[in-house]
């Protein structure tokens, strides 16, 4: 028995060691842990002020923008086949949206300003492109359309383009609190290779120059997705933009409407209440 | 609780870690060498390497980033027997300042020891 037992742990320690050597188990690991504390969040408070951030913005892309909205957004189009699915009937219910929402599903109007919300039976939260892919199985029959798909970002644009205009005003009071805390605390985490978090650059070094990207505030961050973009050379989600800059951090990068990306959300947008919805956006 | 518990096994193995660091932290400097400048300006200037441009100025680069001080007037504090604190500096900069947006390039193995030892090099050049 006695034999047994250390055989096992030999068998343990070797694998466990090998680790060691290549650096896996590293005491340094250990210290860097140990700044990255996850229930206390030191708020950060950044460095220029948003006047200041502004006057920098205006004098490096200029006009660049206005004159990029000019030549027409390419992501309009999104909008009109958006209007086309939702009166489309897919699925074994023989329904499209505008079954439950009225024609061309306009009963929706307004109805995207509070996303994304809590809800009981997720137990979380509740974003725009999830609820489409609920509303398309359970009313429906239908598949789930893919994330980031042509037409899942159609009907998101669509729904959304419903409530243009309209100011943000997402709520975390009640049991969506729990979740706008740990959305913050994503924001906050130091994470990946580089150990960056989104906070660092989108607040306190929102203004300057990563190489020649100017920092973005997270001001208005939530109010125009989906949005085109141009390094994409294509439309794509809130969702998508996170992803990008986790991998830009060469951080793990959660999946499309996993909880983590949701409740991140949940926090981005809840900063931005008030900001009147835009879409469709055009960034660069 | 035996020997073999899980938790002292752990124990063991923090004892071990520690012992390896420690090997490795004596050695490690005493075998650094002088350090390749040339190799040292493209690693600071390279995407895939060091990146630093992506916040430092440093000459000759075109459009550096302004998120960490301009390289050439920080160098010009630094006299020969500061070498351990640049390196230190690019090892883990949360040595001089924990709230850092600087990438602890030493310790989560983004550069190599001799990269790092490259970098120093290359930066002592930029001293008037
Ligand atoms: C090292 C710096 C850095 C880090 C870390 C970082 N970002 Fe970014 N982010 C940028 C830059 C630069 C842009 C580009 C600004 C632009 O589009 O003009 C950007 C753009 C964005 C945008 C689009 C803004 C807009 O209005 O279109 C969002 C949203 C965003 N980031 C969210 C995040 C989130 C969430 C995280 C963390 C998971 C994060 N970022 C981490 C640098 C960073
Ligand atoms: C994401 C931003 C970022 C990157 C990348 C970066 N640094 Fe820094 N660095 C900073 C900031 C900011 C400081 C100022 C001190 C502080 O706030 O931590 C700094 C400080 C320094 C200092 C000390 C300067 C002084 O005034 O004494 C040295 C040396 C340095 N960096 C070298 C490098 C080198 C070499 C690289 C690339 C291998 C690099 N840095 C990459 C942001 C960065």
């Amino acid at each position: 028995m006695k034999t047994n037992i250390s055989i096992a742990a030999t068998m343990l320690m070797a694998p466990a060691a090998l680790l060691l050597v290549l650096g896996v188990i590293s005491p340094w690991n250990r210290v860097q842990a140990a700044t990255q504390s996850e229930d206390t969040i030191e708020e950060l408070t950044p460095s220029m002020s948003y006047e200041e951030y502004q006057k920098r913005y205006e004098k490096y892309y200029g006009d660049a923008t206005a004159r990029m909205a000019e030549e027409g957004n390419p992501a309009d189009f999104l909008l009109d086949d958006g209007k086309e699915l939702a009166g489309t009937v897919a699925g074994s219910k023989g329904k499209s949206c505008a079954s439950c929402h009225g024609k061309d599903a306009l009963q929706l109007k307004g109805k995207a300003t509070d996303y994304p919300k809590y809800n009981a039976d997720l137990k979380g939260i509740m974003t725009l492109p999830l609820q489409i892919n609920i509303c398309r199985e359970k009313q429906m029959g239908a598949e789930p359309l893919k994330y980031e798909s042509y037409d899942q970002l159609a009907l998101t644009m669509y729904i959304k383009s419903l409530s243009n205009g309209l100011p943000i005003k997402v709520s975390i009071d009640g049991p969506a609190k729990p979740f706008y805390e740990k959305g913050k605390a994503a924001y906050y985490k130091r994470r990946g290779q580089l150990n960056f978090s989104c906070a660092i650059c989108h607040v306190e070094y929102a203004g300057y120059k990563a190489r020649s990207n100017l920092i973005s505030n997270n001001k208005h961050h939530a109010d125009h997705w989906p949005s085109y973009r141009l390094k994409w050379g294509k439309t794509g989600s809130l969702q998508r933009r996170f992803r990008g800059c986790l991998k830009n951090m060469r951080a793990k990068r959660a999946a499309y409407q996993s909880e983590e990306l949701r409740n991140l959300e949940l926090y981005l947008t809840y900063i931005n209440n008030g900001d009147l919805i835009q879409v469709p956006g055009m960034r660069m | 609780m035996g020997i073999f518990d899980p938790i002292d096994l752990k124990g063991k193995l923090t004892l071990w870690a520690g012992a390896v660091a420690f090997l490795m932290i004596t050695v490690i400097p005493a075998s650094s060498s002088a350090g390749n400048v040339e190799q040292g300006e493209k690693i600071a200037t390279t995407r895939k390497l060091g990146n630093c441009v992506a916040c430092h100025y440093l000459p000759n680069v075109e459009s550096p980033g302004d998120i960490g001080p301009n390289l050439v007037e920080a160098m010009q504090e630094y006299t020969m027997a500061d070498r351990d604190d640049v390196a230190q500096w690019i090892r883990d900069a949360r040595e001089f300042n924990p709230g850092t947006i600087m990438p602890p390039f030493g310790t989560n193995k983004i550069l190599t020891p001799e990269q790092i030892d490259d970098l120093v090099a290359y930066l002592y050049t930029l001293k008037k």
